[in-house]
């Protein structure tokens, strides 16, 4: 537990991450060049009191050397001599703000949706994923927008950050310079087995056999090296728990692959997707799957149960009625409760629906035990 | 009296009987709560500004304990975080709204302004109860809140969070509006008591340079705190009618809330350090025992940064989407503001310089404060630069810039002059030697707590988490060792002055050689403070005070003022047909 591995990124200097954005650079260099004048005012007046304070200080009753009560071209010399050095900084700091505020044509464009608490980035034809994957040296524009409370979306290595407010949409843009490494397939191979069962836990830092030798690596569950996204907006109960991950592939052509590989449900069966989406899609933010009372009802036995909605009607939760929660949440609200379920009509696919309808059924006991055409299927496929 | 050193005519006012003494004069609880006597009710504020900073350090304390583990330590439970929220969220509006606010102006403004201006009163002695009153109100609406629901949207009551969340927000609001009434009131009576109760021969420029700042100050409390009011009564419109003017669901803008807020609050901070900047400017003179360096600059600033302090609200927002325009103004707006305070700390460091420096107690805390607020001041500027900002907005970096300023300036500036009046306001010395060794463990122990901070927020560290990865426990653990040591300090500091009460000697009406007139009067003042207004000269010309070592105190040579002609006149004047 020394100083440095705790602090650690890797190769950050004491006061910063790693610059991993054309920003970071720009930021640093103002922030030095703020620092260095500060320093520059800040030890040879304290060393000025100090000395006074070893010169001056005498018993009590002596009489002050000397009595001067002002002098003005010294005062006038010290108000506005340093305004030159003001002038510097906010200069420099408007000029490299400009840069930051706008966004190269034909910036790769990617969707940010915040939420409490948590992130859907959008990559669009329907794929959407918590984590932000994008290219190294490629000049990438976020449209953010909330559906709730402000938050504000933050890559320290980046040095870049925005409000998101709900109601309109606020952009920023970056460009990383610093690509993702991916761990051996053997090594998360291994690290999946380490931690079978649990949640996946991105702070946890592995020791990892690579090619230069042992490493202290987080990674993703895909065995990408990342770098922190956090909300830095309070935004309630788990604003702390706000934060996901950016991975920066090398090439387009890898993003491409990895978002193919996310696009859809693929060969694994409904129910895993479905609790994939649970997790990914931010349900979990406010649906339990133990019972517990969040925001919204618990998963837990909800599928084939019947409750109260605020209009008094009872209402059997079947398919239909889960669909119609999904996507439009507002139609049909549970007795105690707020409608402050988003619609995520359009984000999720039927497939996507349907998958989580699997899920549903499948931590339920109250679902119907024979399960007819489709999802018998993939009830076999989850019971090989 | 006898002191062969001293010079023949050498003048002390002696001690007050029990009949004059303010504190002794009438006696039963009542004679308190009904009194009008200024400096009881600056008593009264004094107590419980320091019973809030009590309850606002505990709250401190458990914030800095829960992050000594980045999973949480202090809450645990499914409402660790919620907990946590709320915790951050009481600290900050007891801090800002009971404490800060209050503390220079009303607890020792109120003690301090009439007797500066050899004044019996405030010009309206019972609005001044009143803002009392007001202020126990408000506190009482914050009390009831922390016990029904809580209050976890931060003191700065973010919309839309705050008209979603279901805490005691309209409770919370309340308070701060009643707070702020109290705030404008106290404003209001010492403008006019400023401006109408000046002692003979005391222009606007032989005013003490805390008077000025008091001025300042109350300038801003009357002309910002309206807009508070204003914005809190909408907020509760808000949540209670939807009139949709915060709430995006109701076709509102959240940012214009923030516009809102912040018209007020920046000032406000203003509020918060101008008295400070007065106090500092009276110990050092003071304790240097030389005359100020630069009074009408040190003056002018202080009306400079009122005035200013009205057009920077919005580097608050720079991350929230205002136009490149808007923003880049603000920020050279908000440079603007930080001239006037750095020629306060060059005066400062130009008034020791060749002086006769006495390192009492309060003078170690106007040392601390130079450092501390300079610190402060310079890291202003990494927020106030674009480009910088970006990155460290809402991280802990502006988390420790505004307690080195709000801390390390703001209470050290009271701490020091608490312990500057104390013997004046109590009539008790308090033991020098561990006033000071109090005064060195709150500096240390402020400054482990909030230097570590600087470098977890450029490294990235989100502010109001409850819970942070794991590379940034170190500096969080330095930074909560800190934060006790900062407590132990602050008790030390607190029991000190306890223990003066039971054991302090009597003290002398000047004990640091003060040349304002509240060292003419004796410690404590006379009920009435003085019989007549004095006539007055130059509050920081040292030339006439002589020690005088056998008594430990400091006398005045100079011969008594006096107005001419001294005789009563007649009844009836002259030109009316009276006797010549
Ligand atoms: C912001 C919190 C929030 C999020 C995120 C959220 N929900 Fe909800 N959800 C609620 C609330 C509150 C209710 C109950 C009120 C209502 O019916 O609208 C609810 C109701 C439901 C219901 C009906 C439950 C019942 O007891 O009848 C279903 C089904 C549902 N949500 C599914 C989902 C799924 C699937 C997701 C993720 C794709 C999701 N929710 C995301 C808050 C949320
Ligand atoms: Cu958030």
């Amino acid at each position: 537990m020394t100083f440095p591995t705790l602090l650690a990124d890797t190769n950050a200097d004491f006061w910063f991450p790693i610059q991993g954005s054309s920003f970071a650079e720009e930021v640093d260099w103002v922030y030095d060049l703020i620092l260095y004048i500060s320093l520059a005012f800040f030890v040879p007046m304290m060393a000025f009191m100090v000395w006074c304070l070893f010169k001056y200080i005498k018993a009590r009753g002596t009489k002050a050397e000397s009595q001067i009560s002002h002098h003005t071209t010294l005062e006038l010399t010290w108000s506005i001599g340093p305004s030159v050095l003001l002038v510097w900084m906010f200069v420099q700091g408007s000029i490299s703000f400009l840069d930051m505020r706008t966004p190269p044509e034909g910036s790769y464009d990617i969707g940010v949706q915040a939420f409490k608490w948590g992130w859907t980035m959008d990559y669009g034809n329907g794929t959407f994923h918590p984590e932000l994957h994008i290219v190294k040296d490629e000049p990438t524009k976020l449209s953010m927008r909330s559906t709730d409370v402000i938050h504000s979306l933050f890559v320290p290595a980046f040095r870049a950050k925005k409000d998101i407010v709900p109601g309109r949409y606020n952009y920023m843009w970056f460009k990383p310079t610093v690509a993702s490494e991916k761990i051996s397939d053997e090594a998360l191979a291994k690290l999946k087995k380490q931690n079978e069962g649990t949640t996946w836990d991105y702070d946890k830092v592995h020791t990892i056999q690579t090619e230069d030798g042992e490493r202290e690596l987080q990674v993703t569950p895909e065995g990408y090296t990342f770098f922190d996204l956090y909300c830095t907006e309070y935004c309630g109960k788990n604003h702390s728990e706000m934060q996901t991950v950016v991975v920066v592939h090398e090439t387009q052509a890898e993003l491409e692959a990895w978002i193919k590989a996310n696009s859809s449900r693929g060969p694994i069966p409904m129910e895993e997707w479905g609790e994939l989406l649970y997790a990914r899609r931010g349900c979990s933010g406010c649906h339990s799957v133990d019972g517990s009372k969040l925001v919204g009802p618990s998963f837990l036995d909800l599928y084939g149960s019947q409750h109260a909605l605020t209009t008094g009607e009872n209402q059997l939760v079947d398919e239909n009625y889960v669909r119609e929660s999904i996507i439009a949440p507002k139609a049909k609200v549970v007795a105690g409760y707020q409608p402050v379920m988003p619609s995520y009509k359009g984000q999720l696919s039927d497939d996507d629906i349907d998958s989580i309808i699997a899920y549903l059924k499948s931590i339920s006991s109250n679902a119907p035990t024979q399960p007819a055409g489709a999802e018998a299927e993939s009830e076999e496929e989850s019971a090989e | 009296m006898s002191n062969a050193t001293l010079p023949a005519g050498a003048r002390d006012p002696g001690y007050p009987t029990e009949r004059e003494n303010y504190l002794t004069n009438s006696s039963g609880i009542l004679s308190w709560m009904f009194t009008l006597d200024h400096k009881r009710i600056g008593l009264m504020y004094l107590i419980g500004v320091m019973s809030a900073f009590a309850v606002g350090g505990l709250l401190a304390l458990a914030i800095r304990l829960h992050l000594l583990d980045p999973n949480g330590w202090m809450f645990s439970g499914a409402e660790a975080n919620n907990i946590y929220n709320q915790v951050f969220t009481l600290h900050g509006a007891i801090m800002v709204f009971l404490f800060i606010i209050p503390s220079i102006p009303a607890a020792l403004g109120n003690f301090l302004v009439p007797v500066m201006l050899g004044a019996k009163d405030v010009g309206f002695p019972r609005l001044n109860l009143s803002s009392f009153y007001l202020w126990v109100f408000g506190a009482l609406f914050f009390v009831t809140a922390l016990f029904s629901s809580g209050l976890d949207t931060g003191w700065t009551f973010y919309t839309p969070y705050s008209t979603t969340t279901d805490t005691s927000v309209i409770l919370a609001t309340l308070g701060a509006f009643i707070l702020g009434f109290s705030s404008i009131f106290t404003g209001l009576n010492f403008i006019v008591t400023i401006n109408t109760m000046r002692p003979p021969g005391m222009t606007w420029f032989k005013m003490p340079l805390f008077l000025w700042a008091t001025y300042a100050t109350s300038i801003i409390q009357v002309l910002a705190t309206p807009v508070l009011g204003i914005t809190l009564l909408l907020l509760i419109a808000e949540r209670t009618m939807h009139i949709g003017i915060f709430d995006p669901e109701f076709n509102g803008d959240p940012v214009t809330y923030q516009h809102f807020f912040w018209f007020y609050s920046h000032p406000a901070v203003y509020i918060m350090i101008l008295p400070a900047f007065g106090i500092i400017s009276e110990l050092i003179s003071v304790h240097s025992h030389k005359h100020i360096f630069g009074y009408r600059f040190i003056a002018y600033s202080s009306i400079a940064i009122a005035l200013l302090g009205f057009l920077v609200w919005g580097h608050h927002m720079f991350t929230a989407g205002m136009s490149s325009l808007t923003t880049i103004v603000f920020s050279a707006l908000t440079f603007t503001v930080s001239v006037p305070s750095a020629i306060k700390v060059f005066n400062w460091l130009a008034t020791m310089y060749k002086g006769s420096i006495s390192l009492t107690t309060p003078m170690c805390y106007a040392i601390s404060f130079i450092f501390l607020f300079t610190i402060g001041g310079l890291t202003g500027l990494f927020l106030g630069t674009l480009a910088t900002d970006l990155h460290l907005h809402d991280t802990y970096f502006v988390v420790a810039h505004f307690h080195y300023v709000m801390v390390g300036g703001t209470l050290i500036a009271f701490l020091g002059g608490v312990f500057h009046w104390w013997p004046k306001m109590v009539g008790k010395l308090y033991n020098e030697t561990h006033g000071r060794i109090a005064a060195l463990l709150v500096f240390l122990g402020f400054n482990g707590t909030f230097l570590p901070q600087f470098v977890l927020g450029s490294r990235g560290m989100p502010r109001r988490y409850a819970t942070y990865d794991p590379e940034f426990a170190f500096l969080h653990q330095l930074s909560t060792f800190g934060a006790l040591l900062l407590g132990v300090g602050l008790l030390y500091a607190f029991v000190v002055l306890m223990v003066s009460l039971v054991k302090g000697r009597r003290a002398p009406a000047n004990p640091w050689g003060g040349v304002t007139l509240e060292w003419q009067c004796t410690s404590p003042p006379p009920y009435y403070n003085f019989e007549r207004p004095p006539v007055v000269g130059d509050p920081y010309d040292f030339h006439n005070l002589e020690w005088d070592a056998e008594n430990e105190r400091y006398v005045t040579t100079e011969p008594e003022r006096k107005l001419v002609p001294e005789s009563t006149p007649e009844e009836v004047p002259v030109h009316a047909g009276g006797q010549k």
